[in-house]
């Protein structure tokens, strides 16, 4: 509990850093959104009146703290450009790129285990080759690229799979899951082959250690060995690296989103951007801050499941 | 052993931030094999008892009140969703939609509306000349009001009878009926605007073929039939507009079915358009064109001569070819084809003259050539028309350093000036007012080129203010050849109105302003 409640308070800080990066940031790109917001149709009148509607005439600092002020309360403030609280388009934003999230690692875990096991067992051999190849391929091939590949083939070729048509899983679940497959393979695949190259290499470093070469010599098979001895040894690195796919898929799925056509949270953020929707943007990287705080967390109580010596907190490096 | 030491805390810190860097990058559109054919396979049909139509949209529609609308997008599914007092007809003219009969003073300052009758909001309000009078107080008076500047001539909108109206102008202005064809003449329900408030935009009610049901901000939006439309039974039970920022995705999903029209087509999916034989491609001239802001007011572009090299060393007919496989037409004006004010004879492009050229370089003080600075925006077609611009002018000496820039930071150089050339058009208006007016006279809002010619600006403050319609054309060509003269801006296109089309959709009309009308579209 101690741990948990440690890494919970020491997320405090991380989030104000966040939070004045973003807002720094945001702020140094050029292009005022009053200006953006109202286009080429701006009068300067009115550009002036926006300006002091949106509070962008207020000194930066006023307009940080004003902002922070609010979040604190719970409240995010309300969308510049679609006058919408911003917790609201976050809600609205969010399921879609959790279901995406969970779909790609599904589809790349189950790819990435057994090719990853199959290429560190068979060491060498074609297998392990095949595997290597196809991994190296699949990290090298741009997701835009293999994701209208699969429309191509898939929707428009032979009509096996719909190329866009999200709807909310509560909706209607048949047409959300039949519309989540293409997004979920096109980007799991690319997933899989980063996972399946960690875990190869993870169980090699293994399956050379004393405490294998034991098991062994009780007599135990190479699939028991692998399975129920190296696997776990081997989970550390995986879980790691899992823990940052994820987390790198709840922001930065927007391409997937934009071609698939799946009101995502990326696809919300990077359109903040371009729309200068400061409130939106705040917003919404601070809520992605969290889901990276949060699910490394979890990460954090995995290592402790599966090592029970990170938990007293010294490390199992000595 | 494994570094388990990780930092992950600054990891978090670094990664929150960062998934705006992963979200950004790439995201432009794939090259497909886009012409492969379908091989007759038919586009699923979705239900057979609904009839839905879903239309794909290049970017998102931000808002629905037409009040504070500044959007393309915003326009298309206002298409569908209001009546205006006045619309484009097919051949570009202008004609009553939601008034009947109309007639203006001699003086050109006094319009009557006599309004069509029977007609109701979709929350069940009349609309009558109350309604009329109330829009129009709403766009002139409330705060947020983006059609202040349509409506700036308006002094008084006054209820006659319940169906009449007169409106009076404080001075002549020739495109005021063309004003009311656009977002300034939608009428939207008097009872759902004063209960909404600033909400308004997010429960829209008017009178068109469609009513509103949902929107999600940046994705889509989802319209039902109108049973009581007063122009005709609706066909349609559904219409979707659904957003595609990728090109190439969006015209992979008109082939396989799961959008039936796209806004637009990108000329490299031409092809794959064309070559389904479950597709059309509608092509026709839009009111818009696309150009060079050259910067008046700064070197080297306030010296004339220069700009006049420039603006005659680009070959307009090889630039059409090249970029858009002839989809586009050649401008050296403002005004497209059907436009009133256009004019064959001065928009025709004229082969570049090395010698003339050469002639302009020596005169402008630049015997040996000059290089500029030239802005432009991130999309891959830009991108290419830069390439040729910079091709064509270096054969000439002129050296164009190209600058890409995302649209909201080229409109902030735009109007503090800060830049030497960018490439930015306009969508068109009906009216040639539209097209000119903020644009070259002096100190207005789009004339991001501090262009500032009194005899341009006299010209066409004389041309809004003329009724008779010879007239305002010869004061236009008059303008026309003044602005050709001292090349204040060079025109290089008119766009083309691409839009994709799944066979199955009947009962489409082409209007030049390229909006989608879905009153009378049915699926078969």
């Amino acid at each position: 509990m101690m741990f948990i409640l440690r890494r919970l308070l020491l997320t405090i800080p991380i989030l104000l850093l966040v939070s004045i990066l973003t807002f720094s940031l945001i702020h140094m790109i050029p292009g005022d959104p009053a200006r953006v917001i109202l286009g080429q149709e701006a009068t300067p009148e009115a550009y002036q009146a926006l300006r002091t509607e949106l509070g962008l005439d207020k000194p930066i600092v006023e307009q940080y703290f004003s902002w922070l002020g609010k979040v604190v309360t719970g409240d995010l403030g309300m969308s510049i450009t679609d006058r919408v609280p911003v917790i609201d388009l976050i809600i609205q934003r969010l399921p879609a790129t959790v279901e995406l999230t969970i779909g790609t690692f599904l589809v790349a875990i189950l790819i990435a285990f057994p090719a990853g096991i199959l290429a560190a067992v068979r060491r060498g051999t074609w297998v392990d080759y095949t595997s290597t190849f196809a991994a190296l391929g699949g990290m090298s091939i741009p997701s835009f690229w293999l994701a209208m590949m699969m429309i191509i083939f898939f929707a428009v070729e032979n009509q096996w799979l719909p190329s866009s048509g999200y709807v909310p899983f509560s909706e209607n679940p048949a047409q959300n899951l039949m519309a989540m497959i293409l997004p979920c393979v096109a980007t799991g695949l690319r997933e899989s082959a980063v996972l399946m190259r960690m875990l190869r290499s993870s169980l090699l470093d293994v399956v050379n250690m004393d405490f294998i070469r034991t098991a062994k010599a009780k007599g135990l098979n190479e699939a028991r060995t692998i399975l129920g001895h190296a696997l776990r040894n081997a989970m550390v690195p995986v879980i790691t690296t899992s823990g940052l796919m994820i987390a790198g898929l709840l922001g930065g799925l927007v391409i997937t989103e934009s071609i698939f056509s799946i009101p995502g949270f990326g696809r919300l953020i990077v359109e903040s951007v371009f729309k200068r929707d400061y409130v939106t943007v705040q917003g919404a990287i601070l809520v992605s801050a969290i889901l990276v705080v949060l699910v490394n967390l979890v990460v954090d109580i995995l290592y402790a499941v599966i090592d029970p010596r990170i938990k007293s907190g010294k490390g199992a490096g000595e | 052993m494994f570094s388990k030491k990780m930092n992950k805390t600054l990891l978090s810190a670094v990664l929150g931030t960062v998934l705006l860097v992963t979200g950004c990058g790439g995201g432009s559109g794939s090259s497909a094999p886009g012409d492969s054919n379908n091989g007759g396979t038919a586009a699923p049909a979705p239900s057979n008892e609904k009839k839905v139509l879903n239309i794909g949209l290049k970017a998102d529609p931000p808002s629905m009140d037409p009040t504070i609308s500044t959007s393309l997008y915003d326009r298309q599914v206002y298409a569908s969703l209001y009546d205006k007092l006045f619309d484009i007809s097919p051949d570009g003219k202008i004609v009553p939609m939601l008034v009947d009969t109309y007639e203006v003073s001699p003086d050109g300052k006094t319009y009557t509306f006599k309004l069509k009758t029977g007609i109701k909001f979709h929350d069940g309000t009349d609309f009558n000349a109350e309604a009329v009078k109330f829009n129009f107080d709403r766009n002139m008076t409330t705060e947020k009001s983006k059609r202040k500047g349509d409506l700036k001539f308006v002094e008084s909108v006054s209820v006659v009878d319940n169906d009449t109206v007169t409106v009076q102008l404080t001075e002549p202005f020739a495109p005021f009926l063309s004003v009311l064809t656009d977002r300034a003449g939608m009428m939207v329900s008097p009872t759902a605007a004063k209960e909404k408030g600033d909400d308004f935009l997010n429960a829209p009610v008017g009178t068109g073929p469609f009513v509103f049901v949902k929107q999600v901000k940046g994705d889509s939006v989802s319209l039902k039939k109108n049973e009581n439309y007063w122009n005709g039974e609706v066909k349609l039970d559904e219409v979707n507009y659904k957003v595609f920022t990728n090109g190439t995705a969006k015209v992979q999903n008109l082939r396989s079915g799961m959008l039936d029209i796209i806004d637009d087509t990108p000329t490299k999916e031409i092809p794959a358009v064309e070559g389904d034989s479950n597709l059309q491609l509608i092509a026709e001239s839009g009111m818009g064109h696309q150009g060079l802001h050259l910067n008046n007011s700064a070197a080297p572009f306030d010296n004339k001569y220069l700009r006049a090299a420039v603006d005659r060393a680009i070959d307009r007919e090889a630039l059409v070819k090249v970029l858009f496989n002839g989809y586009a037409a050649p401008a050296r004006t403002a005004f497209a084809k059907g436009n009133l004010a256009y004019n064959e004879e001065l928009n025709k492009p004229v082969a570049p003259n090395a010698d003339e050229i050469k002639d302009l370089l020596a005169k402008g003080g630049k015997p040996n050539g000059f290089e500029f600075k030239l802005l432009i925006s991130t999309s891959p077609e830009n991108e290419q028309l830069g390439a040729v611009i910079q091709n064509m002018l270096k054969q000439h000496n002129i050296n164009v350093v190209l600058e890409k820039v995302e649209y909201g930071q080229m409109l902030e150089a735009g109007s503090k000036g800060d830049f030497q050339a960018m490439q930015l058009g306009w969508s068109g208006r009906q009216d040639p007012d539209g097209n000119v007016h903020d644009f070259v006279v002096t100190g207005n809002g789009n004339n991001y080129g501090r262009i500032s010619v009194p005899q341009l600006d006299e010209l066409i403050l004389k041309a809004r203010a003329e009724q008779d319609e010879s007239k305002r054309k010869a004061l236009y060509d008059e303008a026309i050849k003044v602005s050709q003269d001292e090349a204040v801006y060079a025109y290089l296109y008119h766009q083309y109105v691409l839009i994709g089309m799944n066979k199955k959709v009947t009962g489409f009309t082409f209007v030049p302003d390229g909006l989608i009308r879905t009153a009378t579209l049915d699926k078969q």
